[in-house]
């Protein structure tokens, strides 16, 4: 339990840290902070509005305590502004929006490679120096060393234009009204083919390695050499005395390979024209929307550390080693 | 110097560097290879491979060909610059953080895992965005200051296990400053984790300048992958028909990512000898299948 | 004389290398009776280890046993066994405790679980009746049924290696090959375990063969020793006689090279 609790004080400093630095760094740029924030507002927003902004990011008449204290409020209260390019939508409902269709992306792909990957490298592992192994361990070094940005444009490309297989963008037929209703999720299964599958190939050959090599690292050890002497079934021992163990540091590293999984799900949803945070986040610097610009880092840190405390809490489950300490 | 002789007699590790002398070739002698300027317009919008346009042309009739072997000279600057300096902090730091311990470990180590949970790409952008349109040096520069947290923890840890060493401890002995024990008991016994932490640092900083300027953060007049793949998606070439003006420069990027990774992979293999596979058991499986004898 | 539990003749196993092979076993051969206690010796890379791993035929590539080698279990060709006679015969007829005794346990799975996989490989077991029979076994090297449901980093290193020793008899094998089993533990707990196994031999009658490279220990616990060196088995001889008239110049050196040992007995009769 302290563990956790540990954890959990970590992950709420990341954040105000995560915080600090956009408050900090529209103040260390050259120039007038406000403008650089708010320039591309031109003298579309009445002053009102316009001092409403300020005050949600600390541009008050203060000491630079006082200011840096009003920005977290307004942070943990939930409000990150509102979007200068669809004024007066706070940029909290923009990306909320949008949050939905990425962890629905990144949540279903993330586990598919994670299991898929997992699975192969055990695999792999197990029938080392077989030629499965070395057609596993290339493929998964080469689909683990191209740019995110490489394979979505060339599955577009591929199956976009030059097959026609599937749609070149949006997360649904923009003309169907969203519902629960067969043609609406078939569309939604069909638009979310392509970059599920990008996603898919970019992580799953990371997965593959890790889980590989911690594998092979654990082989030696006495308790699966000691698994084979006592006569366990060929697939005791691979999965519950190799597999299992190596599993633990496979899930640890699955935390700090998160952050590798939102940055190729932004570039995936820009190439896909997908209406996740990626592509939010792309039209806001376009139009140099700095709240927008500025919210999706407190979002996507939220996300991480939400996923790093799920992954946190699996390895308490996964190791029970951890449950009595 | 070993660590080198069996870089040369490992398969997958002579693949990656003649992949990678091919595109450093490539990047220095660009001139020779072109007739063209990659910044002059040469032909008209568009056109489709051919002999005087190996690649085509972009929309704006810029040769792909020629920007793409200039293009070379960022994508490796940036690439090897970046992760230098990432290589570099990650490696001082972890080796302070393990081998002094204490409080100047426990601050290390708390920033270390601060920045490993900040998602590393939004970061970036929010960086890149304020600062406008980034050079390539610039971008190097937010590289190297940021994504130093991974090169830590592995040094780090790698660190602790070497402090307990006997020459380190009979190095303490002798009265020798921490700062030598440091540079020369403890830093030779990292060079296969610098090594890899180099390489993983220098694919990096190639998939993150291409992917900044993908997506409209750099500066639109550098001749670099990543402004080609920006110009080639703000002018619809996939819509308009213009394949090659997309795909050159993702077969680039590719081709430069597998080189570096097959690197990286043979690196481990030799500082890891359990993930070794190679010729001894090639010759195992013969023997076996010829009634040599068995397990 | 009865037959052997044990016979291995002429055995050579070779580590396979990349251009040279590393020839880690040379023609060894000895023999093991019912109920004997035999220990093998030698420097530490001398190839014990590999004989003993070759018995149940744990290796893996690049390890190699050659062709010409033969390892006789109660009389049965190891050698010969097809995969599914090789995983019933492993543990019914030779069990085997490994170097480490932290290690040996699987870390994320109970001392039950651990009891009961091996229960179950080998017969038709409920988990109930598992339980019973495991609880029996522990109770055989002192430790608690409390203890079934315990992970292993929940037991000191003694106990784990005496876990590891019950689940050895699970099936009451043959014969029990220890390789090291006590280098990780203090003297104490080593004595302890060695008088223990010393008993339950009496008790329940099978052979030990015994690995280590500490000759002191060997002569108090052994009835017969082998010394190997290279991978060469240079000399086999009933304790006694290793202890005091050494035949072989490198047993006399190993001897020399040894502090001399003034501990008490293990088993009465190891040397008069």
């Amino acid at each position: 339990m302290t563990f956790l609790l540990r954890r959990l004080a970590f992950y709420l400093a990341a954040f105000i840290a995560a915080a600090t630095v956009n408050f900090f760094l529209p103040r260390l740029m050259p120039g007038d902070p406000i403008q650089i924030m708010f320039a591309s507002a031109g003298s579309e927003l009445s002053l009102e509005n316009l001092n409403a902004l300020k005050l949600t990011f600390g541009f008050i008449d203060a000491p630079l305590g006082e200011q840096y204290l009003r920005y977290l409020q307004s942070v943990f209260t939930g409000d990150l502004g509102r979007s200068i390019k669809y004024f007066p939508l706070p940029v909290t409902e923009l990306l909320g929006r949008a949050l939905v269709w990425t962890l629905g992306l990144v949540g279903i792909a993330t586990l598919f490679s994670f299991c898929l990957g997992t699975f192969l490298g055990v695999m792999a592992a197990w029938r080392r120096g077989t030629i499965f192994d070395s057609i596993v361990s290339l493929t998964a070094i080469f689909s683990s060393s191209v740019p995110a940005v490489v394979v979505s444009l060339i599955m577009l490309f591929l199956f976009g234009y030059q097959l026609g297989w599937f749609p070149n963008g949006y997360a649904a037929d923009p003309l169907l009204d969203p519902g629960f209703n067969w043609t609406y999720i078939s569309s939604v299964l069909h638009h979310g083919t392509l970059p599920m599958l990008t996603m898919v190939i970019v992580l799953t050959g990371g997965f593959a390695v890790t889980m590989r090599n911690n594998m092979i690292n654990l082989l030696g050890e006495d308790y699966i050499v000691m698994g084979r002497a006592k006569g366990l079934a060929d697939n005791r021992v691979m999965l519950w005395y190799a597999a299992r163990n190596a599993l633990l540091p496979t899930v640890s590293s699955l935390a700090i390979a998160l952050g590798t999984v939102l940055g190729g799900s932004l570039v995936t949803e820009v190439v896909f024209n997908y209406p996740g945070l990626g592509n939010t986040l792309y039209q806001a610097i376009i139009a140099r929307d700095y709240p927008v610009i500025q919210g999706q880092l407190l979002i996507m840190t939220a996300a991480m550390l939400i996923a790093n405390f799920a992954v946190d809490l699996s390895y308490v489950l996964l190791d029970p080693r951890l449950k009595k300490a | 110097m070993t660590i080198f002789r069996q870089l040369l007699s490992n398969k997958k590790a002579m693949v990656g560097i003649t992949i990678l002398l091919i595109v450093v070739l490539v990047a220095i002698f660009a001139p020779f290879l072109t007739e063209y300027s990659p910044v002059k317009r040469v032909g008209r919008p568009h056109q489709a491979p051919s002999w005087e346009h190996w690649l085509g042309t972009t929309r704006l009739g810029h040769d792909v060909f020629a920007r793409l072997v200039y293009g070379a000279r960022v994508s490796l600057a940036v690439g090897f610059g970046a992760g230098l300096a990432i290589t570099l902090i990650g490696t001082v730091l972890g080796i302070i953080a393990g081998y002094k311990g204490g409080v100047v470990d426990e601050v290390i180590n708390f920033f270390t895992n601060m920045v490993l949970v900040v998602p590393n790409l939004p970061l970036l952008l929010v960086l890149a965005a304020f600062i406008g349109q980034a050079s390539p040096l610039v971008i190097a520069v937010i590289l190297g200051l940021t994504s130093w947290a991974w090169g830590v923890r592995v040094t780090r840890s790698e660190t602790l296990s070497i402090r307990q060493r006997d020459y380190v401890k009979s190095a303490e002995m002798l009265g020798e400053p921490s700062w030598r024990i440091m540079a020369f008991e403890i830093f030779p016994n990292l060079i296969s984790i610098v090594g890899i932490n180099f390489i993983g640092s220098v694919i990096f900083a190639v998939i993150t300048e291409a992917t900044l300027e993908f997506l409209g953060l750099g500066d639109p007049n550098t001749v670099s992958w990543g402004i080609m793949l920006y110009n080639a998606q703000n002018a619809s070439a996939l819509s308009v028909g213009a394949w090659w003006d997309l795909l050159a420069p993702c077969f680039a990027l590719a081709v430069l990512g597998l080189g570096l990774a097959l690197i990286n992979f043979a690196i481990d293999e030799i500082a890891n000898p359990r993930l070794r596979t190679g010729g001894m058991l090639n010759r195992w499986t013969r023997m076996v299948r010829i009634g040599e004898g068995k397990l | 004389m009865t037959d052997p539990v044990l016979s291995i003749r002429n055995l050579n196993i070779d580590y396979i290398g990349a251009e040279k092979d590393f020839h880690a076993v040379k023609d060894v051969s000895f023999d093991i009776a019912p109920g004997e206690f035999f220990g093998l010796a030698g420097e530490s890379g001398c190839g014990k280890s590999t004989i003993a791993f070759a018995v149940s035929r744990l290796h893996r590539p690049p390890a190699l046993i050659r062709k010409g080698s033969q390892i006789l279990v109660g009389g049965r060709d190891v050698l010969a066994l097809t995969d599914d006679e090789l995983r019933r015969f492993r543990w019914r007829e030779v069990a085997m405790v490994f170097q480490s005794a932290m290690n040996s346990l699987n870390p994320v799975l109970t001392i039950e679980t651990q009891f009961y996989d091996v229960l179950k490989a080998h017969s038709r077991i409920s988990r109930a009746e598992a339980r019973t029979r495991a609880a029996e076994l522990l109770k055989l090297v002192d430790i608690s049924p409390d203890r079934l449901s315990s992970y292993p980093h929940q037991c000191s290193g003694g106990m784990r290696q005496r876990i590891v020793i019950a689940i050895c008899l699970a099936l009451n094998p043959k014969l029990l090959i220890m390789d090291e089993p006590t280098t990780a533990l203090d003297v104490v707990v080593q004595r302890e375990i060695l008088q223990r196994i010393d008993v339950l031999r009496k008790e329940l009658g099978f052979s030990v063969l015994f690995i280590t490279h500490d000759l002191g220990l060997m002569v108090q616990v052994s009835d017969r020793i082998g010394i190997m060196l290279e991978g060469e088995l240079v000399e086999v001889n009933d304790a006694q006689t290793i202890y005091r008239t050494p035949q072989h110049a490198y047993t006399k050196r190993l001897w020399a090279s040894m502090p001399k040992l003034h501990g008490e007995q293990i088993r009465e009769g190891a040397q008069s």
